[in-house]
């Protein structure tokens, strides 16, 4: 090659290798650009300035309850805000869809983040509106929105003083039995662990299993035991856990339930095969084949097992019991929390647009047709009548809630600092019977001790 | 000597078409995030947040003390050390019987139906293998599988419930067999067409001079398809080291203890999860340095053979 076209040819290669690439550094570096957006007038039917005719962009996580009820919402705001239209984008992929949204700066205007997929909650805190706004104004009907929810929904969400999202869905966390079965067999619904037990053996007489689990899922069986030892000891045992303190998992009530938990399994209370059985598969075992008669489960499994119920099970839930009967709080307390939390990014572009449409389905049309579609509350009370639509689960449900009044509490450290993998895998061994109580909590203790001890992980303190 | 030709349109765009686009691309879709990723693990970007606070070798150190990840590496060096030899070998064993291993009368041919067993053989990697995957699953299925049901029905009542993906002893094993049912048909239609690439004369010359069949496996075939196999291993064991897919399906919370943990889902719950890209990009960069080194070494045994022959 002559010189000429060496150098000409070096010139070409360095001006396509090295422009192409800054390009895109540059395009992923204007990230920075606010979102200011257009913002129309404050009013008392507009509390949040929604620009007349704006479009809001959802996304919502298309899991058991789907994404109609938030487009049913968005119709309703079509009608209360002058020519607002609502883009509902379903998704189940939440964290890889939206990764790139929130490092470019275009966020959507509301995002519910759930599912298996779904962001670390604690990565968003800093990229979201405080919501304090939200439930400060009035709800479509006139009444402070605050004033309209269950005690205790907001707590979970509220990190540091700030409301970082709004759970929208309530949640009620318990153990759920087929109320004919129990009936046909004269059993009654045990209200401490050493009843569990006795249960277990009574059920073992008629060839069926206590428990199972799934893969996936073994992880229920620790939401069960940390619920039960919060009864059996109190809020001491709840904010010990919440704080991650040392030795947490030693604790009295939480050794007193995961010993009992460790009888049942050796025992040979678990239906086999678990940890190799996809968890709603498992989950059939219990509500179609009724070969296991007790499942610990959040009150979503009514709709996530909707078609897979055999007729009249009747499925009922009650609290996760204590271990003894002179446990610290009542019998009656219960896991009450809520889920699919939905955020306000700050860089959003009609955030205005995001709040009011959270609004709206705080408000109680939208909520009551929540409740009415999908057999389960909305964290807005009185959405449910009498006959939870002719929902057992439902009808327990709101009697659970009612019954725990100011008992009900919840925890969020699991989820918090992304323990759930890691403690999944331990479950399963224990579920399995292929580690004792004292190994289990050794190492539940270690995966706790790691996090507390690790300065780049923020904490919430739990009070 | 030929005069050198000047840069008219001809070469020009030859050289643009062939060197230069490709080479833009390959900069912009390989090198760039090559790059990127390394920049990033040195940072602890969550990924969601347009901050990427520089924190130097932290990520590094701290996997070097993070018993998971080391668990991980280990699974993968496992599935990197079985899964080729266990496939190749199945695989050649295979090509060998369709080719070579037929009747002693006659001229050197496969054994008969050998046309249908290697249609057969192709399909499982014909299939997508996320679907292999959701496949086996459903086959291992403690209570509902086929395999369980097979072995409970001849009388093996021990396997009543056995969980294969949920015990420590056998959810390697049984992920393993799964990659190896997907992936042995492709290399025995590659080991095939290398056979038949030997002169036949050969083969047969061989056979004349009283060779059986492992004798012409072992002593011609196995040394003309040299240069296949080793390709086919640094194909199949940079695939053992991502691996991601079979895993993912067959046991997406990383199976009992751990024990079918790999690296690629390791890095897929620390970034998407765990909300910390900066580790994972650490990960992904040690994991690009274990498949170097993985090549490097294969390159270092070939040169150390060819040395030895000198």
């Amino acid at each position: 090659m002559s010189q000429l076209d060496r150098r000409g040819f070096l010139r070409f290669a360095g001006v396509v290798g090295l422009t192409l690439p800054t390009g895109i550094a540059l395009a992923s570096c204007s990230s920075g650009s606010e979102a200011t957006g257009a913002t129309g007038e404050v009013s008392a039917t507009n509390p949040f300035g929604v620009a007349a005719d704006s479009k809001v962009d959802a996304v919502i996580f298309d899991g058991g309850y789907g994404v109609d009820y938030v487009e049913n919402a968005g119709k309703i705001l079509g009608g209360t805000q002058d020519g607002v239209s609502v883009q509902v984008t379903a998704s189940t992929q939440i964290a890889t869809q939206m990764q790139p949204r929130f490092v470019a700066g275009n966020p959507p205007d509301l995002l519910d983040n759930s599912g298996a997929d779904k962001i670390a909650d604690s990565a968003l805190f800093e990229q979201v509106d405080d919501l304090t706004e939200v439930v400060d104004a009035v709800n479509l009907e006139g009444t402070a929105i605050r004033e309209t929810l269950y005690d205790g929904m907001l707590n979970d969400t509220t990190v540091n003083g700030k409301l970082v999202a709004i759970n929208y869905c309530l949640t009620l966390y318990g153990i759920w039995y087929s109320a004919s079965l129990f009936e046909e067999k004269g059993w009654s619904v045990p209200t401490t662990w050493a009843e569990i037990l006795e249960l277990g053996a009574q059920a073992k007489a008629e060839d069926l299993y206590l428990f199972g689990w799934g893969k996936e899922a073994a992880d229920y069986y620790l939401t069960l035991a940390i619920d039960s030892a919060i009864v059996e000891g109190g809020h001491d045992v709840r904010i010990a856990l919440g704080n991650l303190a040392a030795d947490c998992w030693s604790l009295p009530a939480v050794q007193a339930v995961l010993t009992a938990m460790g009888e049942a399994v050796a025992a040979g209370y678990f239906r086999p095969g678990g940890a190799g059985t996809q968890f709603t598969a498992a989950q059939a075992q219990w509500s179609q084949a009724k070969e296991f008669v007790l499942y610990p489960s959040g009150s979503w499994i009514e709709n996530e097992m909707k078609e897979q119920t055999a007729d009249d099970f009747q499925m009922t839930g009650f609290p996760a019991p204590p271990a003894t009967a002179s446990s610290v709080l009542p019998a009656t307390a219960v896991h009450a929390s809520a889920g699919e939390p939905f955020f306000v990014p700050t860089k959003a572009k009609n955030k205005a647009g995001g709040k009011e449409l959270l609004r709206t389905m705080l408000s109680k049309e939208a909520a009551t047709a929540f409740a009415e579609a999908k057999l389960a509350s909305t964290i807005v009370k009185g959405t449910v009548p009498e006959d939870g639509f002719g929902s057992t689960a439902l009808v327990s449900q709101t009697k659970m809630i009612e019954a725990a009044g100011a008992d009900a509490f919840s925890h969020t450290f699991k989820d918090l600092y992304g323990f759930g993998p890691d403690m999944l895998v331990l479950w399963n061994s224990f579920l399995a019977g292929d580690s004792s109580v004292a190994d289990l909590t050794k190492k539940m203790q270690d995966l706790t001790d790691a996090v507390r001890e690790d300065d780049s992980i923020t904490k919430v303190e739990v009070k | 000597m030929a005069r050198r030709r000047q840069l008219d349109l001809d070469r020009a765009s030859l050289l643009v078409v062939f060197l230069l686009v490709p080479f833009a691309l390959y900069a912009v879709m390989v090198l760039w995030p090559f790059a990127q990723a390394v920049t990033y693990s040195l940072t602890s970007w969550s990924g969601f947040s347009p901050d990427k606070p520089f924190v130097g070798l932290d990520n590094y150190t701290e996997l070097l003390g993070d018993a998971t990840f080391l668990k991980a590496v280990r699974n993968s060096l496992l599935l990197l050390l079985i899964l080729p030899v266990v496939t190749l070998g199945i695989a050649f064993a295979f090509a060998v019987l369709v080719t070579v291993g037929g009747p002693s009368a006659g001229g050197v041919r496969g054994v008969r139906g050998s046309a249908f067993y290697r249609v057969i053989s192709f399909f499982p990697y014909v299939i997508p293998a996320i679907v292999v995957g959701l496949v086996w699953a459903q086959v291992y299925d403690p209570n509902n599988g086929l395999l369980n049901g097979v072995l409970t029905n001849v009388g093996a009542d021990g396997f009543e419930a056995y969980a294969w993906l949920g015990e420590k002893r056998t959810a390697m094993a049984a992920t393993i067999g799964v990659a190896v049912w997907g992936m042995v048909g492709f290399y025995m239609v590659l080991f095939i067409a290398a056979i038949q690439g030997i002169d036949h004369e050969v083969l047969e010359a061989a056979r004349l001079d009283g060779a059986g069949r492992f004798r012409v496996a072992r002593s011609i075939i196995a040394p003309y398809l040299s240069g296949s196999v080793r390709a086919a291993y640094i194909y199949i064991g940079i695939f053992a080291l991502d691996c991601f897919v079979y895993v993912q399906a067959l046991n997406s919370t990383g199976g009992p203890d751990n024990s079918t943990l790999v690296i690629t889902q390791q890095i897929y719950t620390t970034a998407f999860t765990k909300a910390d890209f900066g580790k994972a990009c650490a990960m992904g960069v040690v994991l690009a340095l274990i498949t170097f080194a993985f090549v490097g070494l294969l390159r270092l045994a070939r040169l150390a053979t060819k040395a030895g022959r000198a």
